[in-house]
């Protein structure tokens, strides 16, 4: 039953963590969108698995919470946002396809170097995915920083928010619950502020391209 | 390992390769053509071509040198000493001892080189195109198939083919973990860029410009042309091989017993529909990708090898 | 039951005075004089709560005790109460038409939001509750720094929002990894997360997994407090936010955030020793003060000077704080006179902005003319964040060198010093450019509204005050804090 748990946690981890380089390989806006769908859909079946072999029931609550937000309606909001903004494609990022592959490869070998530490002192089960975690915590940073569209930014945010909860259930199976809707409050009010953001940057500059936001420079 | 048994072995292995090879060509393009509406050439329809170009003349340029008329054996030879060492029905094979992944990979990579040589040898500007094209391919991929590997014989401990067929069978649970996945697709990405398929090269286009293996091969008629063609489809039948039974090694005997032999042959050829199937659908639903993306996608595979490597090193 | 009531004076009013301003659109006077009184009762209620905690008590209230003032959290619910009392008053840089009457009771609402997330964070016993309030300050304030909209303005909000989001998000990727150590020890218990569990916990907890955790809590918290290399939001967001925010933010929210780091580093050192987080810290700490320093020279924005002015300050308090007892001691005395100093420089600055239209420096000269009152508080206001005496900064300054020195880093003392001199020549430079010369055309001269700078004037007192004579209640909190968190 252990190793079942183990496979499931580190398949798991794996396949957020390729719905990362998704958003590294395409182009299209639509496509990313759709790589955070099933990234967030991925992280709930994962909690939920969590607890039906971690016995711990307030985790299903948890998997319904993120079902709800952030694999329906966020990426619904997301979809209507790219559609407005007729750019939907991430043209010439600042750091180019192969090269993006090539440095989140090296990075996932970085979490897997700074993870040891934590892998010495767990003992749980879905200690294999920790790493994994990490990983795409350090490949949604890379994301965020060399992509040009604002609305790449914004989902390398909800990416790095996903790898973190990511960790929180394969390290702690959750943290308490209170907590846990904290964070979803926080989560879903700091999107809903992104998005006005987007809104606002269409409507002042005419374009969602970052690049062109360098007006205040030192 | 040199008893007679085992030679005789070694040998049926290269001649049912030989043989299954252009079948196996056949049934991919069957499927495609049934999946596009058509009925298409029956699935033997390779065999026939073969024949028809043993019996033609051939015409041979006047700028061609040594090595136009050196490299069909070449390529055809070390292709068939893959075949030697792949392990399609048998494992361990009596030549197992020097059936290394490495060395297997390096043999295909032989048989590549010399075909960019023969496609820049008679000066034609078609040639030179595929040839450039293909070396570019060939040197991009090679790292990670190299990776590829890598993770399989991290997880065996050894790069010995009949090794990791045997680790792999030992630990069934080991093959849904997500580095054999990933080393798995990582391979397969490789198999399509070695060979030719969609959505790298498209093996049935007529126009030149679009051309990379077809490229080099236009100068070839007669029986160079057969070798040639022959070994491109046994590198595609030894690709698939290699993905089937080091992956899903199951099936495969482990004693030369008439059963034990019929089991196997039953399910690699199971194995081999399976992943013909894959390539057929996926050549169907895929447009080829433009030159300048094929490193973006061999960039994935290269990744996908590389994680596949940290997850192996994370197991042990 | 004192404690209860304490707290809810600390807290309650800039509840009600959100939900008020939000009610009474009407009447914007009377909800502004509401919002006024809710700032002098949070106030007092600060007050109070230091007295007690100085006599050597703590406040505990609520379930489970959910909310706790020690000495830090007093000394930073202090600070927060007197600059947002005084950042939400009604000012000029918020002016009189109709679209700006709406913009002040949407500031009124957020900014009581903001200063009531911000109250909590420092009052509240549990880590990651901690975490949800300072997220909530980087949402409120984000909705805040447009309010004037323009080009710039979006910019700025757009930098500080995303930046603002990943910092945090890395600081509660560092809590979690505390919280898995906790749990791998002891089992997860549903207060597994609070400061004074973790306090008592941590040295059973292994070093190793603190010291990745902090490291991901420092940039995250970091990013908040203004630390080099996570600080390019701030000059754009502090320049671009109307003149109260900035004061808030600049003032105390990177207060706050240095409570995070300050309460993080307790729990870490009690686990393996201080000598690793010093070393970030000190590395960091360097950085920052160069980077504001250095870039001081060459703004053309008096509003970026500040902001940058912030970054140097902030580098100063966590280098200090690596300094041992007395480090720590001059890091939170310097902390005090920062929020001070900064929130009325800021304050200031908007006046000169809402008079001369420009937030250049070339364009502004001739400030003690035209402006005979606000010119010279302003002046002082910079002289205060130059460190010069008789302001409470230079004798922070001055205490957080010593114990530099005395606690062994002579090189990293001398070094911040020199940039800290940098910094000096900096401010300097622009400030007299603005005193003096010819008022430009078209400059009202002459000073309305006077009893809007009566309270800046009692700012300024209490800086003085600081640096003359560090009134002994002041110097017994520090001390308190100082030993309970250093080794």
């Amino acid at each position: 039953m252990q190793g079942v748990f183990s496979q499931v946690a580190v398949m798991g981890s794996s396949g957020m963590l390729l719905c990362a380089l998704i958003v590294l390989w395409r182009r299209g806006v639509a496509a990313y969108i759709t790589a955070f769908m099933w990234q967030s859909v991925v992280l709930g079946a994962l909690t939920a698995a969590v607890g039906y072999f971690g016995n711990d029931p307030q985790l299903y609550v948890v998997a319904v919470l993120l079902f709800g937000i952030k694999a329906v309606a966020i990426p619904r909001l997301l979809r209507r946002v790219s559609q407005r903004f007729t750019a939907g494609r991430e043209s010439a990022p600042y750091v180019n396809t192969a090269t993006s592959l090539v440095v989140s490869g090296l990075l996932v070998l970085l979490a897997y170097a700074a993870a040891r530490p934590l892998e010495a002192v767990a003992d749980a089960p879905t200690r294999a995915g920790m790493p994994l975690a990490m990983g795409l915590l350090f490949i949604s940073l890379f994301i965020i920083v060399s992509r040009k569209l604002a609305i790449t930014q914004v989902i390398g945010f909800l990416m790095l928010e996903n790898a973190i909860a990511l960790l929180a259930v394969l390290a702690t199976y959750g943290v308490p619950l209170i907590v846990e809707l904290g964070v979803f409050l926080d989560a879903l009010m700091g999107f809903i502020v992104m998005q006005i953001f987007l809104y606002d940057i269409h409507d002042t500059f005419s374009t969602t391209d970052v690049d062109v936001l360098k007006r205040l420079k030192h | 390992m040199f008893d007679m048994a085992g030679i005789a072995v070694e040998i049926g292995q290269a001649l049912l390769s030989l043989a299954l090879a252009p079948a196996l060509v056949g049934f991919i393009r069957w499927l495609k053509a049934r999946m596009q509406n058509r009925r298409g050439a029956p699935i033997w329809q390779p065999y026939a071509e073969l024949r028809k170009l043993f019996r033609k003349d051939m015409v041979v340029s006047r700028q061609a040198s040594w090595v136009f008329h050196l490299a069909p054996f070449v390529i055809f030879g070390s292709t068939i000493v893959v075949s030697l060492l792949v392990p399609v029905l048998v494992t361990p094979l009596p030549f197992n001892a020097v059936a290394d992944l490495f060395a297997v990979v390096y043999l295909l990579l032989l048989g590549t080189a010399f075909l960019a040589l023969a496609g820049l040898d008679t000066g034609s500007a078609f040639g030179g195109m595929g040839s450039s094209r293909e070396m570019t391919i060939a040197a991009i991929s090679e790292p990670a198939i190299a990776l590829a590997i890598l993770s399989l014989a991290l997880a065996a401990g050894s790069t010995n083919l009949g090794e990791i067929a045997a680790r792999t069978i030992a630990r069934p649970s080991s093959a849904l973990s997500p580095g054999h996945v990933m080393a798995f697709v990582a391979l397969f990405i490789v198999m399509l860029a070695e060979t030719g398929r969609l959505p790298v090269d498209n093996p049935a286009t007529h126009l030149e410009l679009t051309m990379i293996h077809e490229a080099m091969i236009l100068e070839y008629s007669g029986p160079y042309l057969a070798l040639v063609e022959w070994a491109s489809w046994l590198k595609l039948f030894v690709f698939a091989t290699l993905a089937a039974n080091l992956f899903v090694p199951w099936g495969l005997a482990t004693s030369l017993a008439p059963a034990a032999l019929a089991v196997a042959f039953a399910s690699t050829l199971v194995k081999l529909v399976v992943i013909a199937a894959g390539v057929a659908v996926l050549e169907t639903r895929v447009a080829k990708l433009r030159l300048f993306r094929v490193p973006e996608l061999l960039a994935v595979s290269f990744v996908l090898g590389l994680l596949a490597v940290a997850s192996s090193f994370s197991v042990r | 039951m004192k404690a209860a009531l304490l707290l809810t004076g600390l807290l309650a009013p800039w509840a009600i005075s959100a939900a008020l301003s939000a009610l009474l659109r009407g009447s914007p006077r009377l909800a502004g004089r509401l919002t006024a009184a809710a700032g002098a009762m949070s106030l007092g209620a600060a007050a109070a709560i230091w007295i007690v905690v100085l006599g050597g008590d703590v406040l505990v209230a609520g379930p489970g005790d959910l909310f706790r003032a020690d000495a830090l959290s007093a000394l930073v619910a202090g600070c927060i109460a007197a600059v947002s009392g005084l950042a939400m008053l009604p000012w000029a840089g918020i002016g009189k038409d109709q679209a700006d009457r709406d913009r002040l009771r949407v500031f009124r609402i957020f900014g009581s939001l903001f200063t009531l997330a911000m109250l909590i964070a420092v009052t509240i016993n549990n880590v990651a509750l901690m975490w949800v309030a300072i997220e909530a300050t980087t949402i409120v304030s984000a909705i805040l720094i447009p309010l004037h909209r323009s080009k710039a303005s979006v910019e700025a909000s757009w930098k500080y929002i995303l930046i603002g989001s990943v910092g945090i998000a890395l600081a509660f990727a560092g809590t979690v990894l505390a919280y898995f150590d906790f749990v791998s020890l002891l089992g997860r218990r549903h207060d597994a997360l609070n400061w004074t569990l973790l306090m008592d916990v941590a040295p059973t907890l292994h070093p190793d997994v603190l010291r990745l955790a902090f490291v991901f809590l420092l940039v995250g918290y970091g990013t908040k407090a203004g630390l080099a290399p996570m600080h390019t939001w701030l000059p754009d967001a502090h320049s671009e936010a109307p003149a109260p925010l900035s004061a808030m933010m600049s003032g105390v929210l990177l207060a706050v955030a240095q409570y995070a780091i300050i309460r993080w580093k307790a729990v870490v050192d009690a686990a393996g020793g201080p000598a690793f987080t010093n070393q970030v810290l000190m590395a960091l700490g360097l950085l920052s003060i160069g980077i504001g320093a250095l870039s001081l020279v060459r703004q053309q924005n008096y509003k970026r000077l500040l902001a940058y002015s912030s970054v140097e300050h902030s580098g100063l308090i966590c280098l200090g704080l690596t300094f041992g007892p007395a480090g720590v001691f001059a890091s939170l005395l310097h902390l005090l006179n920062h929020a001070l100093a900064k929130s009325m420089s800021f304050l200031l600055a908007g006046r000169v902005l809402a008079r001369y239209s420009s937030a250049e420096v070339d364009r502004v000269s001739g400030l003690v003319r035209t402006m005979p009152a606000t010119g010279p508080l302003f002046a002082a206001g910079v002289l205060a964040l130059m460190g010069l005496p008789p302001f409470g900064l230079f004798l922070s300054e001055f205490l957080l060198f010593r114990a530099g020195f005395a606690s062994g880093h002579p090189v990293a003392t001398s070094a911040a010093m020199l940039l800290a001199g940098v910094g000096f020549v900096g401010l300097a430079g622009h400030l007299a450019r603005m005193l003096h010369g010819p008022a430009p055309d078209g400059v009202a001269a002459g000073e309305r509204e006077w009893w809007m700078l009566a309270p800046l004037a009692v700012s300024l007192v209490a800086m003085i005050a600081l640096g003359l004579l560090l009134p002994d209640t002041v110097a017994r909190l520090l001390g308190r804090i100082a030993e309970a968190i250093s080794i």
